[in-house]
């Protein structure tokens, strides 16, 4: 596997997302609780989410139900990596000492 | 509920919110389209107003066009479980023409631009061309014809 570009492109909406993980970073959220959490449209959080995704931010695996039990399809799951912890992290101590400056 | 819900409940509604799904998903990259039709069917379920899952439907027509350009010469990985089991990386390989969605927008506009002003030049052009008088040869009448007959009933 070839080495992955951890360089994402900050928006607003990037640090929304990033900021929902980060509350705690053990957590793993699907698309429609990040939608609720940050209030992100669909439009705009699901590029994000793989962007961050194969910049190794990210991970995603499929929830472990079984849809016919739960009454629901299985959700997507995604989760901070230790990179994407480490890098979002980063990002945020930037923007602080760029405030506090 | 309201007569307002009521129609926002009704079945084509929700037909048209997964086609608008569905096609959203074929359109994907091939690698990612079956993981996102999944995907964005799942989060469709956790919306309960029928005008908050036709909203999500019609942002993932829009996800759709931004994750095209975006992951077009991106390695990304598979959709399939059974690929991604084997820990390969595909390709999302698409030809996604010359331009850019960015340039081609811009394209378009200039495009638009250019025949709005040549649309303005050519109905002004044709304006002036009836508005000038022809030109008439002036003729000197010697005679003027002064019989008239009279009216019939006079």
């Amino acid at each position: 596997m070839g080495k992955k570009d951890t360089n994402v492109r900050m928006s607003l909406q990037t640090l929304r997302v990033l900021e929902a993980f980060l509350e705690n970073p053990t957590v793993q959220l699907a698309g429609a609780e990040v939608h609720q959490r940050c209030g992100i449209a669909s439009g705009t959080l699901y590029p994000i989410l793989l962007r961050l995704e194969s910049a190794g931010w990210f991970v995603s695996q499929w929830e472990s139900v079984d849809p016919s039990i739960a009454g629901r399809p299985r959700r997507r799951l995604y989760r901070l990596t230790s990179t994407g912890l480490r890098r979002a992290s980063e990002v945020f101590a930037s923007f602080n000492r760029g405030v506090l400056a | 509920m309201s007569q307002r819900d009521e129609r926002w409940t009704q079945p084509g509604l929700e037909v048209a919110t997964h086609w608008l799904i569905h096609y959203a998903a074929r359109r994907a990259p091939e690698v990612l389209s079956s993981r996102l039709e999944e995907e964005w069917l799942a989060d469709l379920e956790s919306r309960s107003s029928a005008l908050s899952r036709l909203r999500l439907a019609l942002g993932c027509c829009w996800a759709t066009v931004v994750i095209v350009n975006e992951y077009a010469r991106i390695r990304v990985p598979a959709a399939s479980p059974v690929v991604a089991a084997r820990g390969y990386i595909t390709r999302a390989d698409r030809n996604f023409g010359y331009f850019s969605l960015r340039s081609g927008t811009l394209f378009l506009i200039l495009g638009l631009h250019a025949a709005l002003f040549c649309g303005l030049i050519t109905t002004f052009s044709h304006t002036r061309e009836l508005a000038t008088q022809p030109n008439l040869p002036n003729q000197v009448l010697n005679t003027v014809p002064i019989e008239m007959t009279a009216l019939p009933g006079r």
